[in-house]
Protein backbone atom coordinates (compact mmCIF):
# COMPACT_ATOMS: atom_id res chain seq x y z
CA UNK A 1 0.00 0.00 0.00
CA UNK A 2 1.22 3.52 -0.78
CA UNK A 3 2.23 5.91 2.04
CA UNK A 4 0.76 9.11 2.40
CA UNK A 5 1.76 10.10 5.82
CA UNK A 6 5.23 8.48 6.84
CA UNK A 7 7.33 9.60 10.29
CA UNK A 8 10.35 8.51 11.47
CA UNK A 9 11.09 9.25 15.04
CA UNK A 10 8.96 12.61 14.68
CA UNK A 11 9.83 14.32 18.11
CA UNK A 12 8.40 17.79 19.37
CA UNK A 13 9.63 19.71 22.42
CA UNK A 14 8.11 22.31 24.40
CA UNK A 15 10.94 23.20 26.87
CA UNK A 16 11.17 20.49 29.04
CA UNK A 17 8.19 19.06 27.97
CA UNK A 18 7.91 16.77 25.25
CA UNK A 19 4.92 16.82 23.31
CA UNK A 20 5.43 14.09 20.95
CA UNK A 21 7.89 11.59 21.54
CA UNK A 22 9.71 9.90 18.74
CA UNK A 23 6.46 8.41 16.85
CA UNK A 24 6.59 6.43 13.91
CA UNK A 25 3.69 6.51 11.51
CA UNK A 26 2.79 4.83 8.11
CA UNK A 27 -0.99 5.92 7.22
CA UNK A 28 -1.99 4.69 3.89
CA UNK A 29 -3.33 6.22 0.68
CA UNK A 30 -7.34 5.81 1.22
CA UNK A 31 -7.77 4.56 4.87
CA UNK A 32 -9.30 6.21 7.61
CA UNK A 33 -6.56 6.46 10.51
CA UNK A 34 -7.81 7.02 13.94
CA UNK A 35 -6.04 8.50 16.14
CA UNK A 36 -7.04 8.49 19.79
CA UNK A 37 -6.23 9.42 23.01
CA UNK A 38 -6.60 11.44 26.16
CA UNK A 39 -6.44 15.22 26.40
CA UNK A 40 -3.20 16.71 26.22
CA UNK A 41 -1.76 13.43 24.91
CA UNK A 42 -0.23 15.86 22.19
CA UNK A 43 -2.53 14.64 19.34
CA UNK A 44 -3.22 18.48 18.38
CA UNK A 45 0.52 19.12 18.34
CA UNK A 46 1.16 15.79 15.99
CA UNK A 47 -1.85 17.29 13.48
CA UNK A 48 -0.10 20.67 13.37
CA UNK A 49 3.37 18.93 12.85
CA UNK A 50 2.03 16.54 10.38
CA UNK A 51 -0.19 20.04 8.59
CA UNK A 52 3.31 21.37 8.70
CA UNK A 53 2.16 24.73 10.75
CA UNK A 54 4.86 23.92 13.46
CA UNK A 55 8.52 22.40 12.85
CA UNK A 56 10.21 19.20 14.96
CA UNK A 57 12.30 19.47 17.01
CA UNK A 58 13.91 15.78 15.69
CA UNK A 59 12.82 13.16 13.06
CA UNK A 60 11.64 12.84 9.98
CA UNK A 61 8.38 13.03 8.04
CA UNK A 62 6.66 12.79 4.76
CA UNK A 63 3.44 13.96 4.07
CA UNK A 64 1.70 13.42 0.29
CA UNK A 65 5.29 12.77 -0.72
CA UNK A 66 6.71 15.82 0.98
CA UNK A 67 9.76 16.78 3.27
CA UNK A 68 8.70 17.98 6.38
CA UNK A 69 10.99 21.20 6.90
CA UNK A 70 11.92 21.71 2.90
CA UNK A 71 8.74 21.39 1.09
CA UNK A 72 6.35 22.76 4.07
CA UNK A 73 4.07 24.95 1.25
CA UNK A 74 3.74 21.95 -0.46
CA UNK A 75 2.53 20.05 2.38
CA UNK A 76 -0.32 22.56 3.29
CA UNK A 77 -0.88 22.89 -0.10
CA UNK A 78 -1.55 18.73 -0.34
CA UNK A 79 -3.21 18.72 2.90
CA UNK A 80 -6.52 20.20 4.99
CA UNK A 81 -6.99 20.34 8.56
CA UNK A 82 -10.46 20.68 10.42
CA UNK A 83 -9.30 22.63 13.64
CA UNK A 84 -10.32 21.99 17.34
CA UNK A 85 -12.75 25.06 16.67
CA UNK A 86 -14.25 25.67 13.31
CA UNK A 87 -12.71 29.09 13.24
CA UNK A 88 -14.69 31.05 10.47
CA UNK A 89 -15.14 34.44 9.84
CA UNK A 90 -18.28 34.95 11.12
CA UNK A 91 -19.51 38.66 10.29
CA UNK A 92 -18.92 36.99 6.54
CA UNK A 93 -20.87 34.91 4.60
CA UNK A 94 -20.65 31.02 4.19
CA UNK A 95 -20.00 32.18 0.17
CA UNK A 96 -17.09 34.62 1.22
CA UNK A 97 -16.18 32.62 3.69
CA UNK A 98 -15.62 29.52 1.30
CA UNK A 99 -13.88 31.21 -1.56
CA UNK A 100 -11.59 33.39 0.63
CA UNK A 101 -10.24 29.98 1.61
CA UNK A 102 -10.06 28.92 -2.05
CA UNK A 103 -8.43 31.86 -2.64
CA UNK A 104 -5.45 31.53 -0.29
CA UNK A 105 -4.90 27.88 -1.67
CA UNK A 106 -4.68 29.32 -4.75
CA UNK A 107 -7.80 28.45 -6.53
CA UNK A 108 -8.16 30.71 -9.86
CA UNK A 109 -11.78 32.19 -9.00
CA UNK A 110 -13.75 29.61 -11.57
CA UNK A 111 -12.30 26.59 -9.47
CA UNK A 112 -13.06 28.33 -6.67
CA UNK A 113 -16.67 29.17 -7.15
CA UNK A 114 -17.00 26.05 -8.65
CA UNK A 115 -15.58 24.40 -5.50
CA UNK A 116 -17.32 26.75 -2.96
CA UNK A 117 -20.41 25.66 -4.68
CA UNK A 118 -19.77 21.62 -4.79
CA UNK A 119 -18.56 21.69 -0.95
CA UNK A 120 -21.60 23.99 0.09
CA UNK A 121 -24.18 21.88 -1.48
CA UNK A 122 -22.38 18.72 -0.34
CA UNK A 123 -22.81 19.92 3.10
CA UNK A 124 -26.28 20.92 2.70
CA UNK A 125 -25.48 24.74 3.30
CA UNK A 126 -26.33 25.66 -0.59
CA UNK A 127 -29.80 27.64 0.34
CA UNK A 128 -27.84 29.85 3.50
CA UNK A 129 -24.73 30.73 1.82
CA UNK A 130 -25.66 34.76 1.89
CA UNK A 131 -26.20 34.31 5.38
CA UNK A 132 -23.27 35.40 7.81
CA UNK A 133 -22.04 32.40 9.82
CA UNK A 134 -22.27 34.06 13.27
CA UNK A 135 -26.34 32.87 12.10
CA UNK A 136 -25.21 29.27 11.89
CA UNK A 137 -26.11 26.83 14.50
CA UNK A 138 -22.41 24.86 15.54
CA UNK A 139 -23.06 21.89 13.24
CA UNK A 140 -23.77 24.06 10.53
CA UNK A 141 -20.05 26.00 10.99
CA UNK A 142 -18.68 22.57 11.75
CA UNK A 143 -19.86 21.29 8.32
CA UNK A 144 -18.60 24.63 7.19
CA UNK A 145 -15.29 23.95 8.67
CA UNK A 146 -15.00 21.00 6.79
CA UNK A 147 -15.54 22.02 3.75
CA UNK A 148 -13.32 24.46 4.11
CA UNK A 149 -10.56 21.80 4.95
CA UNK A 150 -11.70 19.64 1.84
CA UNK A 151 -11.80 22.76 -0.73
CA UNK A 152 -9.09 22.08 -2.61
CA UNK A 153 -9.16 18.77 -2.76
CA UNK A 154 -6.15 17.51 -0.50
CA UNK A 155 -4.85 14.42 -0.37
CA UNK A 156 -4.87 13.69 3.18
CA UNK A 157 -7.80 15.13 5.67
CA UNK A 158 -6.65 16.04 9.75
CA UNK A 159 -10.11 16.24 11.48
CA UNK A 160 -9.73 17.11 15.00
CA UNK A 161 -12.85 15.93 16.81
CA UNK A 162 -15.07 16.09 13.85
CA UNK A 163 -18.62 15.24 15.50
CA UNK A 164 -17.86 16.82 19.01
CA UNK A 165 -20.95 19.00 20.06
CA UNK A 166 -22.77 18.16 16.83
CA UNK A 167 -26.51 16.71 16.68
CA UNK A 168 -26.92 13.08 15.50
CA UNK A 169 -28.07 14.19 12.28
CA UNK A 170 -25.12 16.65 11.47
CA UNK A 171 -23.10 13.44 12.71
CA UNK A 172 -24.36 11.64 10.75
CA UNK A 173 -23.33 14.17 7.83
CA UNK A 174 -20.14 14.29 8.56
CA UNK A 175 -19.59 10.38 9.33
CA UNK A 176 -20.81 9.86 5.36
CA UNK A 177 -18.65 12.56 4.43
CA UNK A 178 -15.28 10.58 5.92
CA UNK A 179 -16.50 7.69 4.22
CA UNK A 180 -17.18 9.31 0.50
CA UNK A 181 -13.66 10.92 1.13
CA UNK A 182 -12.38 7.16 2.02
CA UNK A 183 -13.87 6.35 -1.57
CA UNK A 184 -12.28 9.29 -3.26
CA UNK A 185 -9.08 7.38 -2.43
CA UNK A 186 -8.19 10.22 0.35
CA UNK A 187 -6.87 9.43 3.46
CA UNK A 188 -8.45 10.94 6.82
CA UNK A 189 -6.86 11.25 9.40
CA UNK A 190 -8.89 11.26 12.19
CA UNK A 191 -8.62 12.51 15.98
CA UNK A 192 -11.57 11.19 18.00
CA UNK A 193 -12.75 11.04 21.35
CA UNK A 194 -15.91 8.93 19.97
CA UNK A 195 -14.77 5.47 20.60
CA UNK A 196 -17.83 4.36 18.45
CA UNK A 197 -17.35 6.89 15.48
CA UNK A 198 -13.73 5.35 15.74
CA UNK A 199 -15.10 1.92 15.47
CA UNK A 200 -17.30 2.63 12.74
CA UNK A 201 -14.91 4.60 10.27
CA UNK A 202 -11.66 3.99 10.78
CA UNK A 203 -9.39 1.11 8.93
CA UNK A 204 -6.65 1.16 11.61
CA UNK A 205 -6.49 3.19 14.89
CA UNK A 206 -3.52 4.69 16.52
CA UNK A 207 -3.31 4.73 20.51
CA UNK A 208 -1.65 7.46 21.83
CA UNK A 209 0.46 9.34 24.27
CA UNK A 210 2.84 11.06 23.59
CA UNK A 211 4.51 8.25 21.76
CA UNK A 212 2.33 5.90 19.58
CA UNK A 213 1.33 2.60 22.20
CA UNK A 214 -0.27 0.72 19.45
CA UNK A 215 -1.53 0.38 15.82
CA UNK A 216 -3.66 -2.11 14.74
CA UNK A 217 -7.19 -2.74 12.76
CA UNK A 218 -9.83 -2.20 15.30
CA UNK A 219 -11.17 -6.05 15.14
CA UNK A 220 -7.80 -6.79 15.94
CA UNK A 221 -6.99 -4.92 18.65
CA UNK A 222 -10.07 -6.09 20.27
CA UNK A 223 -9.26 -10.26 19.30
CA UNK A 224 -5.73 -9.31 20.80
CA UNK A 225 -6.75 -8.16 23.95
CA UNK A 226 -10.28 -10.31 24.90
CA UNK A 227 -9.78 -13.32 22.20
CA UNK A 228 -12.41 -13.94 19.93
CA UNK A 229 -15.85 -15.18 21.63
CA UNK A 230 -18.94 -16.34 20.17
CA UNK A 231 -22.26 -16.07 22.22
CA UNK A 232 -24.72 -19.07 21.77
CA UNK A 233 -28.34 -18.89 23.56
CA UNK A 234 -30.85 -21.82 23.79
CA UNK A 235 -34.47 -22.27 24.16
CA UNK A 236 -35.33 -22.34 26.71
CA UNK A 237 -32.34 -22.25 28.56
CA UNK A 238 -29.12 -24.16 28.24
CA UNK A 239 -28.26 -26.70 30.40
CA UNK A 240 -25.08 -28.30 31.94
CA UNK A 241 -24.69 -31.35 29.08
CA UNK A 242 -24.63 -28.61 26.36
CA UNK A 243 -21.95 -26.85 28.03
CA UNK A 244 -20.16 -30.16 28.02
CA UNK A 245 -20.89 -30.62 24.60
CA UNK A 246 -19.44 -27.29 23.52
CA UNK A 247 -16.70 -28.05 25.84
CA UNK A 248 -15.71 -31.07 23.88
CA UNK A 249 -15.40 -29.21 20.12
CA UNK A 250 -12.12 -29.07 18.86
CA UNK A 251 -10.56 -25.83 18.59
CA UNK A 252 -12.73 -24.10 22.09
CA UNK A 253 -10.35 -22.80 24.74
CA UNK A 254 -12.95 -22.14 27.00
CA UNK A 255 -16.97 -21.97 27.43
CA UNK A 256 -18.96 -20.93 30.71
CA UNK A 257 -22.41 -19.93 31.46
CA UNK A 258 -23.45 -16.63 31.56
CA UNK A 259 -26.66 -14.63 31.77
CA UNK A 260 -28.68 -17.59 30.38
CA UNK A 261 -26.40 -18.00 27.26
CA UNK A 262 -23.05 -19.82 26.69
CA UNK A 263 -19.95 -17.78 25.87
CA UNK A 264 -17.47 -19.41 23.79
CA UNK A 265 -13.56 -18.54 23.04
CA UNK A 266 -12.31 -19.95 20.75
CA UNK A 267 -8.94 -19.14 18.30
CA UNK A 268 -11.48 -19.30 15.20
CA UNK A 269 -14.68 -18.55 15.30
CA UNK A 270 -14.91 -19.21 11.87
CA UNK A 271 -14.15 -23.01 12.01
CA UNK A 272 -15.58 -23.26 15.32
CA UNK A 273 -19.02 -21.87 15.25
CA UNK A 274 -20.18 -24.34 12.76
CA UNK A 275 -18.92 -27.15 14.50
CA UNK A 276 -20.29 -25.45 17.70
CA UNK A 277 -24.00 -25.41 16.29
CA UNK A 278 -24.12 -29.10 14.79
CA UNK A 279 -22.88 -30.27 18.50
CA UNK A 280 -25.61 -28.78 20.13
CA UNK A 281 -28.31 -29.46 17.46
CA UNK A 282 -27.46 -33.19 17.29
CA UNK A 283 -27.61 -32.85 20.85
CA UNK A 284 -31.31 -31.48 20.54
CA UNK A 285 -30.71 -28.31 21.78
CA UNK A 286 -32.76 -25.59 20.18
CA UNK A 287 -30.59 -22.64 18.92
CA UNK A 288 -32.45 -18.94 19.46
CA UNK A 289 -28.79 -17.21 17.94
CA UNK A 290 -25.24 -17.49 17.68
CA UNK A 291 -23.74 -14.13 17.70
CA UNK A 292 -19.92 -12.99 18.06
CA UNK A 293 -19.65 -11.16 21.37
CA UNK A 294 -17.41 -8.08 20.61
CA UNK A 295 -15.29 -6.06 23.07
CA UNK A 296 -16.10 -2.52 22.87
CA UNK A 297 -13.32 -0.42 21.38
CA UNK A 298 -13.65 1.75 24.68
CA UNK A 299 -12.50 -1.14 26.46
CA UNK A 300 -9.64 -1.82 24.44
CA UNK A 301 -8.57 2.08 24.78
CA UNK A 302 -8.65 1.62 28.86
CA UNK A 303 -6.78 -1.22 28.53
CA UNK A 304 -4.32 0.29 26.71
CA UNK A 305 -3.93 3.87 27.10
CA UNK A 306 -5.34 4.56 31.04
CA UNK A 307 -2.82 2.13 32.48
CA UNK A 308 -0.12 4.09 31.65
CA UNK A 309 -0.31 7.00 34.32
CA UNK B 1 -8.74 7.19 -7.73
CA UNK B 2 -8.03 10.30 -5.99
CA UNK B 3 -8.60 13.57 -7.65
CA UNK B 4 -6.03 15.95 -8.03
CA UNK B 5 -5.01 18.42 -5.55
CA UNK B 6 -6.00 21.87 -6.84
CA UNK B 7 -4.06 23.75 -4.04
CA UNK B 8 -0.84 25.96 -4.87
CA UNK B 9 0.79 29.15 -3.22
CA UNK B 10 -1.12 31.96 -4.63
CA UNK B 11 0.45 34.99 -6.29
CA UNK B 12 1.36 37.80 -3.90
CA UNK B 13 -0.95 40.55 -5.76
CA UNK B 14 -4.54 37.91 -5.58
CA UNK B 15 -3.84 37.11 -1.72
CA UNK B 16 -2.75 40.84 -0.68
CA UNK B 17 -6.19 41.64 -2.85
CA UNK B 18 -8.55 38.25 -0.92
CA UNK B 19 -6.67 39.56 2.73
CA UNK B 20 -7.67 43.05 2.10
CA UNK B 21 -11.53 42.84 0.52
CA UNK B 22 -11.82 40.48 3.80
CA UNK B 23 -10.75 42.66 6.03
CA UNK B 24 -12.57 45.54 4.63
CA UNK B 25 -15.67 43.52 4.73
CA UNK B 26 -15.52 42.21 8.14
CA UNK B 27 -14.12 46.06 9.33
CA UNK B 28 -17.50 47.41 7.25
CA UNK B 29 -19.44 45.03 9.59
CA UNK B 30 -18.13 46.36 12.90
CA UNK B 31 -19.85 49.96 13.59
CA UNK B 32 -17.43 50.35 16.67
CA UNK B 33 -14.34 49.90 14.25
CA UNK B 34 -16.05 52.04 11.27
CA UNK B 35 -16.82 54.96 13.99
CA UNK B 36 -13.75 54.92 15.27
CA UNK B 37 -11.67 55.09 11.94
CA UNK B 38 -14.06 57.75 11.19
CA UNK B 39 -14.10 60.25 14.05
CA UNK B 40 -10.31 61.31 14.80
CA UNK B 41 -10.56 62.94 10.86
CA UNK B 42 -14.01 64.00 11.12
CA UNK B 43 -13.25 66.13 14.36
CA UNK B 44 -9.99 67.32 12.87
CA UNK B 45 -11.20 68.47 10.04
CA UNK B 46 -14.00 69.90 11.52
CA UNK B 47 -12.28 71.59 14.42
CA UNK B 48 -9.76 73.01 11.48
CA UNK B 49 -12.06 74.36 9.61
CA UNK B 50 -14.00 75.76 12.65
CA UNK B 51 -10.74 77.61 13.70
CA UNK B 52 -9.67 78.79 10.20
CA UNK B 53 -12.70 80.42 9.67
CA UNK B 54 -13.53 81.57 13.36
CA UNK B 55 -9.94 83.39 12.56
CA UNK B 56 -11.15 84.52 9.36
CA UNK B 57 -13.89 86.67 11.25
CA UNK B 58 -12.57 87.70 15.10
CA UNK B 59 -9.81 89.97 14.78
CA UNK B 60 -6.72 88.65 17.01
CA UNK B 61 -5.99 91.08 19.61
CA UNK B 62 -2.79 92.89 20.05
CA UNK B 63 -1.31 90.71 22.61
CA UNK B 64 -2.41 87.63 20.85
CA UNK B 65 -0.46 89.03 17.15
CA UNK B 66 2.92 90.29 19.17
CA UNK B 67 3.06 86.62 20.90
CA UNK B 68 2.49 85.06 17.17
CA UNK B 69 5.22 87.09 15.65
CA UNK B 70 7.42 86.12 18.14
CA UNK B 71 7.02 83.03 17.49
CA UNK B 72 6.56 82.81 14.51
CA UNK B 73 8.90 85.05 12.35
CA UNK B 74 7.29 83.62 8.48
CA UNK B 75 4.17 85.73 9.47
CA UNK B 76 5.61 88.72 11.32
CA UNK B 77 4.76 91.82 8.74
CA UNK B 78 1.54 90.17 7.73
CA UNK B 79 -1.80 91.19 8.32
CA UNK B 80 -2.81 90.23 12.05
CA UNK B 81 -6.15 88.47 10.23
CA UNK B 82 -3.90 86.86 7.83
CA UNK B 83 -1.07 85.70 9.98
CA UNK B 84 -3.33 83.94 12.72
CA UNK B 85 -5.32 82.01 9.91
CA UNK B 86 -1.87 81.09 8.67
CA UNK B 87 -0.71 79.85 11.56
CA UNK B 88 -3.63 78.15 12.23
CA UNK B 89 -3.92 76.50 9.08
CA UNK B 90 -0.21 75.42 9.27
CA UNK B 91 -0.88 74.15 13.00
CA UNK B 92 -3.96 71.90 11.80
CA UNK B 93 -1.44 70.38 9.52
CA UNK B 94 0.25 69.23 12.16
CA UNK B 95 -2.90 67.47 13.49
CA UNK B 96 -3.89 66.26 10.52
CA UNK B 97 -0.54 63.99 11.02
CA UNK B 98 -2.47 62.53 14.19
CA UNK B 99 -4.76 61.02 11.79
CA UNK B 100 -2.21 58.08 10.45
CA UNK B 101 -1.13 57.44 13.84
CA UNK B 102 -4.29 57.27 15.25
CA UNK B 103 -6.96 55.37 12.59
CA UNK B 104 -4.14 52.51 11.38
CA UNK B 105 -3.81 51.81 14.87
CA UNK B 106 -7.20 50.82 15.71
CA UNK B 107 -7.72 48.98 12.10
CA UNK B 108 -4.80 46.77 12.84
CA UNK B 109 -5.11 46.09 16.27
CA UNK B 110 -8.76 44.88 15.51
CA UNK B 111 -7.02 42.96 12.36
CA UNK B 112 -5.11 40.47 15.08
CA UNK B 113 -6.49 40.76 18.05
CA UNK B 114 -10.17 40.03 16.06
CA UNK B 115 -8.62 36.95 14.37
CA UNK B 116 -6.92 35.81 17.85
CA UNK B 117 -10.47 36.09 19.19
CA UNK B 118 -12.31 33.99 16.29
CA UNK B 119 -9.53 31.42 16.66
CA UNK B 120 -9.40 32.06 12.55
CA UNK B 121 -5.73 32.40 12.66
CA UNK B 122 -4.95 28.29 12.26
CA UNK B 123 -6.91 27.63 9.54
CA UNK B 124 -5.54 30.82 7.82
CA UNK B 125 -1.73 29.76 8.56
CA UNK B 126 -2.69 26.60 7.38
CA UNK B 127 -3.08 27.64 4.00
CA UNK B 128 0.35 27.52 1.69
CA UNK B 129 0.20 30.96 1.83
CA UNK B 130 3.73 32.57 3.20
CA UNK B 131 3.17 34.35 6.88
CA UNK B 132 5.14 37.03 5.48
CA UNK B 133 3.07 37.88 2.71
CA UNK B 134 0.02 37.66 4.90
CA UNK B 135 1.84 39.98 7.36
CA UNK B 136 2.27 42.01 4.36
CA UNK B 137 -1.28 41.77 3.35
CA UNK B 138 -2.52 42.55 6.63
CA UNK B 139 -0.47 46.00 6.90
CA UNK B 140 -2.11 46.67 3.71
CA UNK B 141 -5.43 46.18 4.21
CA UNK B 142 -4.88 48.62 7.28
CA UNK B 143 -3.01 50.94 5.46
CA UNK B 144 -4.61 51.85 2.22
CA UNK B 145 -7.97 52.96 4.16
CA UNK B 146 -6.31 54.73 6.64
CA UNK B 147 -4.05 56.69 4.01
CA UNK B 148 -7.32 57.34 2.00
CA UNK B 149 -9.25 58.89 5.00
CA UNK B 150 -6.35 61.23 5.74
CA UNK B 151 -5.73 62.26 2.04
CA UNK B 152 -9.76 62.87 1.98
CA UNK B 153 -9.44 64.67 4.96
CA UNK B 154 -6.94 66.90 4.18
CA UNK B 155 -8.23 67.15 0.38
CA UNK B 156 -11.42 68.73 1.90
CA UNK B 157 -9.55 70.78 4.46
CA UNK B 158 -7.60 72.69 1.61
CA UNK B 159 -10.89 72.99 -0.45
CA UNK B 160 -12.42 74.87 2.79
CA UNK B 161 -9.05 76.58 3.00
CA UNK B 162 -8.73 78.00 -0.43
CA UNK B 163 -12.40 78.78 -0.03
CA UNK B 164 -12.57 80.79 2.93
CA UNK B 165 -8.84 81.38 4.42
CA UNK B 166 -6.84 83.96 3.41
CA UNK B 167 -3.88 84.20 1.42
CA UNK B 168 -1.13 83.59 3.92
CA UNK B 169 -3.56 80.16 5.14
CA UNK B 170 -4.00 79.33 1.28
CA UNK B 171 0.00 79.39 1.33
CA UNK B 172 0.48 77.30 4.08
CA UNK B 173 -1.68 75.19 3.21
CA UNK B 174 -0.61 74.36 -0.51
CA UNK B 175 2.92 74.63 0.63
CA UNK B 176 4.55 71.87 -1.62
CA UNK B 177 6.40 70.50 1.36
CA UNK B 178 3.19 70.17 3.49
CA UNK B 179 1.20 68.78 0.50
CA UNK B 180 4.80 66.38 -0.05
CA UNK B 181 4.63 65.65 3.88
CA UNK B 182 0.63 64.31 3.24
CA UNK B 183 2.06 62.61 0.35
CA UNK B 184 4.87 60.79 1.79
CA UNK B 185 4.98 61.04 5.30
CA UNK B 186 1.11 60.30 5.78
CA UNK B 187 2.06 56.77 4.55
CA UNK B 188 4.65 56.13 6.24
CA UNK B 189 3.62 56.93 9.66
CA UNK B 190 0.31 54.78 8.73
CA UNK B 191 2.67 52.05 7.82
CA UNK B 192 4.48 52.80 11.34
CA UNK B 193 1.15 52.79 13.38
CA UNK B 194 -0.33 49.70 11.63
CA UNK B 195 2.87 47.45 12.27
CA UNK B 196 3.09 49.01 15.33
CA UNK B 197 -0.35 47.89 16.43
CA UNK B 198 0.35 44.56 14.78
CA UNK B 199 3.41 44.07 16.83
CA UNK B 200 1.22 45.25 19.94
CA UNK B 201 -1.59 42.73 19.56
CA UNK B 202 0.91 39.71 19.24
CA UNK B 203 1.30 39.98 23.34
CA UNK B 204 -2.24 41.30 24.74
CA UNK B 205 -5.52 40.31 23.68
CA UNK B 206 -7.41 42.73 24.62
CA UNK B 207 -8.29 45.69 21.97
CA UNK B 208 -8.49 48.53 24.67
CA UNK B 209 -4.86 47.83 26.52
CA UNK B 210 -3.33 47.28 23.22
CA UNK B 211 -4.79 50.81 22.17
CA UNK B 212 -3.54 52.26 25.26
CA UNK B 213 0.11 50.88 24.65
CA UNK B 214 -0.46 51.65 21.18
CA UNK B 215 -1.23 55.33 21.77
CA UNK B 216 2.28 56.13 23.00
CA UNK B 217 2.77 56.83 19.12
CA UNK B 218 0.80 59.71 18.78
CA UNK B 219 3.15 60.88 21.36
CA UNK B 220 6.11 62.17 19.14
CA UNK B 221 3.78 63.77 16.73
CA UNK B 222 1.86 65.66 19.37
CA UNK B 223 5.34 67.19 20.45
CA UNK B 224 6.70 67.96 17.48
CA UNK B 225 3.06 69.72 17.00
CA UNK B 226 3.45 71.79 19.96
CA UNK B 227 7.53 72.26 19.54
CA UNK B 228 6.47 74.23 16.25
CA UNK B 229 3.57 76.13 17.81
CA UNK B 230 6.11 77.27 20.31
CA UNK B 231 8.52 78.13 17.35
CA UNK B 232 11.11 75.38 19.18
CA UNK B 233 11.32 73.38 15.61
CA UNK B 234 10.95 74.88 12.18
CA UNK B 235 9.32 72.47 10.17
CA UNK B 236 11.31 73.30 7.35
CA UNK B 237 12.63 71.07 3.77
CA UNK B 238 15.60 70.01 5.96
CA UNK B 239 13.27 68.44 8.68
CA UNK B 240 11.02 66.96 6.17
CA UNK B 241 13.62 64.86 4.64
CA UNK B 242 15.44 64.06 7.89
CA UNK B 243 11.27 62.96 9.33
CA UNK B 244 11.26 61.34 6.21
CA UNK B 245 14.65 59.48 6.55
CA UNK B 246 13.80 58.53 10.12
CA UNK B 247 10.38 56.90 9.53
CA UNK B 248 11.70 54.51 6.67
CA UNK B 249 13.62 53.14 8.81
CA UNK B 250 11.64 52.58 12.03
CA UNK B 251 9.31 51.64 9.13
CA UNK B 252 11.97 48.84 8.49
CA UNK B 253 12.83 47.84 11.83
CA UNK B 254 8.99 47.77 13.30
CA UNK B 255 8.07 45.73 10.16
CA UNK B 256 11.20 43.30 11.21
CA UNK B 257 10.29 43.28 14.47
CA UNK B 258 6.65 41.96 13.37
CA UNK B 259 7.55 39.36 10.92
CA UNK B 260 10.00 37.79 13.97
CA UNK B 261 6.65 37.37 15.93
CA UNK B 262 4.64 36.78 13.35
CA UNK B 263 5.69 33.56 12.75
CA UNK B 264 3.70 29.72 12.13
CA UNK B 265 5.01 28.55 15.39
CA UNK B 266 5.06 31.36 17.51
CA UNK B 267 1.43 32.24 16.36
CA UNK B 268 0.05 28.91 17.12
CA UNK B 269 1.88 27.62 20.06
CA UNK B 270 3.12 31.41 21.96
CA UNK B 271 0.14 33.88 21.55
CA UNK B 272 -2.72 33.29 23.96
Amino acid sequence: MKSVVRTEKLTKRFGDLVAVDGIDLDVHEGEVFGFLGPNGAGKTTTLRLLCALIAPTSGTAEIAGFRLGRDDAKIRAAVGILTELPGLYERQSAWDNLVFFATLYGLPTPVANAQAEKYLRLMGLWERRKEPVVTFSRGMKQKMAIARAALHEPRVIFLDEPTTGLDPDAAKTVREFIVALRGEGRTVFLCTHNMDEADRLCDRIAFFRHRVLRIAKPDELRAELYGRATEIRLMPKPRAEDLARVQAVPGVREAHFENGSIVVASADPLLTNPLLVKALVDGGADIAFVTERKAHLEDVYLKIVEPIE
Amino acid sequence: MTAAVLAASPARPTLVRAVCVREWREALGNKLLVGMTLLPPVVILIAGIGAVAAAAVNPPSDRDVQALYASAPAVAGLDPKEAVQGFIATYFLILFMLIPTVVPLTMAIYSVIGEKAARTLEPLLATPVGVGDLLFAKSLASTIPSVIVTWAAYGIYLATVIAIGSRAAVNAVTAPRWILAIVVLVPLLTLLSVNLGILISTRVNDVRVAQQIGGLVVVPVVGLGIAQVTGRVILDNGAFLEMTIVLIILDIAVFWFARLAFQRENILVRWR
